[in-house]
């Protein structure tokens, strides 16, 4: 099994495809994981980074508590010194330390303020018991400022006696004074708190961070949204126990770090968040730019393999094409070898029918000639031989011909030789050809012609003749005894006035075509081979030429068939109308101006006026014998009736008879095989004319009855009629055929000198006295000088007979383009080998005249 | 098709030679840390604050910080923010820590209710701000309530409109017509209550006072004798109690019928306390002043068609108008930027932000902004001029905070009398000081 080349690459898609996912999923895995790491790495910096910022503020303000304690400890010291420690506190002058310092002496309740009023410890709470340096540190409260305070008391000892207790209230602005300004850019927000009441002491200040959360803890809460009653309990248990508390929440939508740091052993906790962000300002530039190289290095993979792709799809494409053009010359050379194997082939077979049709005629011209070398002494087994050597040669004179038209054909080289011509003559001469033949297998041949404008055309009378020949005697040949063989000339619609188109059909019920055969049946060297058409003869070059013609004068053949139901060609034609006007002088000579024409199919009725407008012949149609006697009673005068045999018969012709003039001649229209027309002639003056109708017929016929009426039949073919006493010149280079022409020339009682080239030719004419010979027969391939050279020599020669002497080219080269080609060379006529001595007469006759003539 | 490929290829390689030259070219500088452009010059304001849901805006604040953000600039000085919340009403209010916080030069600029104003202005706490430029453009209502002893102590970025908040669809609902006098009012009240709402009037412990400023200056500020009538109370020869009565036995008379629950208005915050159940359709009258008409925080959303109208007296629907406004602590420690930031603050361009921002009334007199539909009603009787002040630097009794405080009496259980008592005790005192 082969996989086809798009199975191919549908499967090397898609494994570059997974190749390409795996990668992306390999590299996708390793910067998940190194993101994954940087993020918990950078995650433990952060809380890291924070810890130590918060242990720093924490440190801080621990400090400075230390340090009011400390103060605190040297004034209580001074205080303790000094005569009237109430008087000290009275004009101790506050200050950005201490807001308020006050003292209650040992067992008093109430004692005096620097602010001047009655202090009492009343409104302070150190219930909470919280100490710095061992010394209690009140609950925060808002002091007469209306600021956030704290007080710490610390005994004054003299001479380590208590005498009194100093009180000092501190402002948690002192504190803020000392906070980092722009705790992580300023993202940060930052408040105190007291751990007992819960209440934000000292506040962010600036804008920005007024939107909320500023109360107390709940007020943060709220704020922030931190409703997770797990981090509340975690918080409330970190704040009762003085611990420090660092979570994750998110605040407006942001990854934040929250805190409640511890300060002073919990009396007070730093609380507020931090933007993770913030904090890893730098992480967020590394992942940015990590981002920006994995997309960079994406980008270029990408493009890597958008370039691969384009190029491997640019290869694959030149690929395809260069693989295209290979399976297209394969296929060409393939179609070529083919074609070459199937000529090969049919030459071969060809030859082989060649060889078997060659042979099988000359078994017969060479066994008559050995029974006629035995049986010379009996005449009339002579005669039998020879007629049947004569039939075996014309057969072997058919093939070669068709050979040679075939050849001739192939290699361009057939010219048409157009002329005027009568439909007439051709259709009554393939009639008188094929009537025969069908007669002969007893088949029943029908000619039917309609339509037809013009009888007068142009054209090659002998193609057409070819042509009309071929297809007729393949539908003879090809059917069955007791068959119907329809012969139709139809005149179409005429697409210019100057052309009359033609179409024919030939039509048979026999043996039919497959159509496998139909295919090929206008190739050249094939033939219809099977048990039934086996026995029938024939070059199987027929149809061949018959297309090759038909294309050559510029029309169409098709070709219907089915097995055993017969066979319909169909050819259509369109040949030139002779612009010469037909003869009036005929008719008008023979004083002919009215006819009656009694038809009884109607297209044949309408036909024969068409064909007759020319004439200047007035045709009255008549349907039947009622009417033709009805336009004769009418007072017409006719001068000749026109009558169909087949419709209406023997009677009709009585009837007209009966009243038409004793001088009138009744013509009849009658099939080829009309039967009991002799019958008729006793109604005389009548004649017959074959169907189908045509002008050139009946005037021929109206000449011979006229001729009848005249008495005066001319004895012209009996002139001339022979070659008695003439005395010829014939260049012949093969001795056998010029034997052939001495012997036949002297049998029609002329005589002849051979010469075996055209020098010796020209030169014998040289050295002849004038009218010596009364014609030349030139051949034309011949050793030293050939015809064509020695007609030209001959012409040219000074004297007086060179220019009129009849020269006649007598070669087996038998085209239409070898008689030209002997008319160019000066030579007066052509005769086709082998010798027809009829034909060789007419000519001589025809051209002798003209010379006689001249 | 070789050249350009070859201009191609230049071109890539300049550009990246470029980049390798921009990539490889930074000089590290010698000291790591940047420097400030002189030292930073800082402006402290004190000023109360909201508690709010922390993704809503805050129209109010918002503008306000417009024109906070315009002197930033403008100066370049940094404002900090300080602010107080009680935590509840045991604490210390917001006036009070005013109060101790000017007094003690703690910060430098000062939202003051015009009780502290007042209070402050009389002390000399405050700086005179009548030389400032933008002072010229003040409405003369607005200087004369804020001029103490012939000095402009505070400035305001709006005058602040009181009025009743109603939701009307209810007012529809039971067919009741928008009350003017204090009888429609109680008639009102008696309606719904029948209808099954116990307590029609939404309270807290700020604002009940409209109440009676409404009733007892309506003829005041709107008789045509103004300057007389305050003449006579500053002598003595009229008094405070007379005028107030009226307005404290209404009260009284919603309390007794239950229209009012003062308990709960005694511990409720502003807005805090009524809010939630005007919004949620459950009281059909609360008080509130202009701004809250604007801010989604306060009544700028409701579900129903609200309206804000004058309070109810013998003149129909009367705003108060009292002055809030920003002050300059006489001796604080960044004074003259503070002043300078005060004169950009109320300048006539930030209060036009101000004012469009939160469709206010401005106290400039050069500024006119529409308002929001709701306002419609109250801001028509301002424009007509039908108003009482409900702070008045130029009585001698401090208006604003005094009568809060009595009002608060009231709801503590005292009688009318004790609390006009309280009235002549104070206007005593004045008397004796001056």
């Amino acid at each position: 099994m082969k996989e086809t080349p798009n199975k191919q690459n549908r499967r090397r898609g898609t494994s570059l495809l997974l190749s390409i996912i795996f990668i992306f999923g390999i590299f996708g895995t390793i910067v998940f994981a190194v993101s994954r790491r940087i993020s918990k790495e950078m995650s433990e910096a952060a809380i890291q980074n924070l810890s130590e910022s918060l242990d720093l503020i924490e440190s801080t303000i621990e400090a400075i508590l230390r340090s009011e304690v400390e103060f605190q400890k040297l004034i209580a010291q001074e205080i303790a010194r000094a005569e009237n420690p109430e008087e000290y506190i009275r004009v101790y002058e506050k200050n950005q330390i201490v807001a308020k310092m006050s003292l209650i002496l040992s067992g008093r309740t109430e004692g005096v303020s620097n602010t001047g009023e009655r202090f009492t410890e009343e409104d302070l709470d150190f219930s909470a018991g919280g100490t710095i340096l061992g010394l209690p540190i009140s609950r925060s409260y808002l002091n007469y400022m209306g600021t956030w305070s704290y007080t710490i008391k610390c005994p004054v000892k003299r001479d380590g006696e208590e005498i009194a207790t100093l009180y000092a209230e501190y402002v948690y602005d002192a504190i803020d004074q000392s906070l980092p300004e722009g705790f992580y850019n300023k993202q940060a927000s930052l408040y105190i708190m007291d751990a007992e009441s819960r209440r934000f002491v000292l506040k962010p200040k600036g804008m920005g961070q007024r939107s909320a959360g500023h109360l107390n803890l709940n007020d943060f809460y709220r704020a922030n949204n931190i409703q997770d009653p797990g981090i509340q309990e975690e918080v409330e248990a970190c704040l009762n126990s003085g611990r420090n508390i660092l979570f994750y929440h998110d605040i407006r939508e942001e990854r934040a770090l929250n805190y409640m740091w511890s300060v002073n052993n919990g009396t007070i906790f730093l609380v507020g968040y931090v933007p993770v962000e913030a904090i890893q300002q730098e992480g967020r530039t590394v992942n940015q730019n990590i981002m920006i190289v994995v997309v960079s290095l994406m980008t270029a993979f990408f493009l890597c393999i958008v370039l691969y792709y384009l190029s491997w799809k640019q290869q694959d494409k030149l690929r395809k094409e260069q693989e295209t053009e290979r399976r297209l010359h394969s296929q060409q050379l393939a179609e070529a070898l083919h074609a070459a194997q199937i000529a090969s082939e049919s030459k071969t077979m060809f030859l082989s029918n060649m060889s078997h049709d060659i042979r099988t005629p000359m078994n017969a011209v060479l066994g008559f000639t050995t029974l006629l070398a035995k049986d010379a002494e009996n005449p009339a087994k002579v005669r039998e031989y020879t007629k049947k050597i004569t039939a075996s040669g014309q057969h072997l004179l058919r093939l070669i011909n068709d050979i040679l038209d075939v050849s001739k054909i192939e290699s361009g080289k057939v010219v048409l030789s157009f002329e005027q011509f009568a439909l007439n003559d051709v259709v009554s001469s393939v009639e008188a050809i094929i009537q025969p033949m069908a007669k002969a297998k007893r088949q029943e041949f029908h000619l039917e012609m309609t339509g037809i404008q013009h009888e007068y055309l142009i054209g090659d009378e002998t193609r057409i003749n070819q042509i009309l020949i071929n297809l007729l005697s393949n539908a003879v040949k090809y059917t069955p005894e007791g068959g119907h063989i329809w012969f139709r000339i139809i005149g179409l619609k005429q697409r210019s006035d100057q052309y009359e188109h033609i179409r024919i059909e030939v039509e048979d019920d026999g043996y039919g075509m497959t159509p496998e055969y139909l295919k090929t049946i206008f190739d050249a060297f094939t033939r219809a081979e099977n048990s039934t058409t086996n026995k029938v003869q024939g070059t199987g070059l027929g149809m061949a030429i018959t297309k090759s013609i038909v294309e050559l004068m510029g029309g169409t053949i098709e070709v219907f068939s089915e097995v055993d139901h017969g066979t319909l060609f169909r050819v259509d034609l369109e040949l030139r109308v002779l612009e010469e006007a037909i003869d009036r002088q005929f008719w008008t000579q023979r004083n002919i101006t009215h006819l009656l024409e009694m038809v009884g199919n109607q297209e044949s009725r309408e036909m024969i006026p068409s064909l007759m407008k020319d004439t200047g012949v007035g045709i009255d149609a008549a349907a039947n014998t009622e009417e033709a006697l009805n336009l004769i009673h009418g007072g017409a005068d006719y001068q000749l009736v026109l009558l169909d045999w087949e419709d209406f018969g023997l009677q009709a012709v009585r009837d007209l008879r009966q009243e038409l003039p004793k001088a009138v001649p009744i013509i009849l229209l009658a099939e080829f095989s009309a039967e009991g027309i002799e019958e008729a002639f006793q109604y005389s003056p009548t004649g017959i004319l074959t169907k189908p109708f045509f002008v050139s017929a009946l005037r021929r016929k109206i000449e011979e009855l006229w001729a009848e009426t005249d008495g005066a039949r001319g004895p012209e073919l009996k002139e001339d009629s022979d070659l008695k006493g003439m005395h010829f010149l014939a260049a012949e280079d093969n001795e056998i055929n010029g034997e052939i022409l001495v012997e036949l020339l002297e049998i029609e009682g002329a005589s002849c000198e051979i010469v075996t080239d055209g020098r010796l030719a020209v030169e014998r004419f040289q050295r002849s006295e004038p009218g010596e010979f009364d014609a030349i027969l030139m051949d034309v391939q011949m050793p030293v000088m050939n015809g064509h050279e020695a007609a030209r020599a001959i012409r040219s020669l000074d004297r007086e007979d060179a220019g009129n002497i009849l020269i006649i080219a007598m070669t087996a080269n038998a085209f239409a383009e070898d008689e030209k080609a002997a008319l160019d060379a000066g030579m007066d006529a052509h005769v086709p080998k082998p010798l027809d001595m009829e034909l060789l007469k007419k000519t001589i006759k025809q051209f002798g005249r003209q010379k006689e003539k001249l | 098709m070789h050249m350009n490929r070859r201009r191609w290829i230049s071109a890539c390689l300049a550009v990246l030679t470029a980049l390798m030259l921009t990539s490889c070219g930074y000089e590290d500088p010698k000291n790591l840390i940047s420097q400030n452009e002189g030292d930073e010059r800082v402006v402290n304001l004190f000023s109360p604050m909201e508690k709010t849901d922390p993704n809503a805006e805050n129209v109010a604040r918002t503008a306000s910080d417009l024109t906070v953000a315009m002197a930033e600039e403008a100066l370049n000085v940094t404002m900090f923010y300080r602010t107080y919340t009680a935590e509840s009403y045991q604490e210390k209010t917001y006036d009070e820590i005013c109060l101790d916080r000017a007094r003690n030069n703690m910060d430098d600029l000062y939202l003051l209710n015009p009780d502290a104003v007042l209070a402050l202005g009389a002390e000399g706490k405050l700086q005179d701000l009548s030389g400032l430029d933008s002072a010229k453009n003040l409405r003369e209502i607005v200087r004369t309530a804020n001029t103490v002893d012939g000095k402009l102590v505070a400035i305001p970025q709006e005058v602040v409109a009181y009025g009743l908040f109603i939701n009307k669809d209810m007012f529809a609902q039971y067919s009741l017509t928008l009350p003017e006098t204090p009888e429609e009012f109680l008639e009102c009240c008696r309606v719904f209550q029948e209808n099954g709402i116990k307590t029609p009037i939404g309270a807290n412990r700020w604002w009940l006072e409209t109440f009676v400023f409404a009733q007892a200056y309506a003829d005041l500020y709107n008789g045509g004798n103004t300057a007389a009538e305050i003449a006579a109370l500053n002598s003595g020869e009229a008094k405070y109690s007379d005028y107030m009565r009226p307005g404290f036995e209404f009260l009284q008379t919603l309390m007794e019928r239950g229209y009012i629950d003062a308990e709960k208005a005694l511990v409720s915050e502003a807005i805090e306390g009524e809010g939630e159940d005007f919004l949620a359709g459950k009281t059909p009258i609360v008080m509130a002043y202009w701004g809250a008409a604007n801010t989604e925080t306060a009544y700028g959303k409701t579900d129903f068609e609200m309206e804000v109208i004058g309070f109810p007296s013998s003149r129909g629907q009367m705003p108060v108008i009292p002055m809030t406004g920003f002050a300059v602590g006489a001796e604080a420690e960044h004074r003259e930027d503070a002043m300078r930031v005060m004169d950009i603050m109320v300048s006539d361009e930030a209060l036009q932000i101000y004012s469009e921002t939160n469709r206010v009334i401005s106290p400039s007199k050069n500024i006119k902004v529409d308002c929001v539909p709701a306002l419609k009603p109250l801001n028509d009787r301002i424009e007509e001029g039908v108003y009482v002040l409900g702070s008045n630097a130029g009585m001698n009794v401090e208006q604003w905070g005094n009568t809060c405080l009595i009002v608060r009496k009231l709801l503590g259980g005292a009688s009318v009398d004790e609390c006009m008592a309280a009235f002549d005790e104070l206007q005593d005192t004045a008397l004796k000081q001056s």
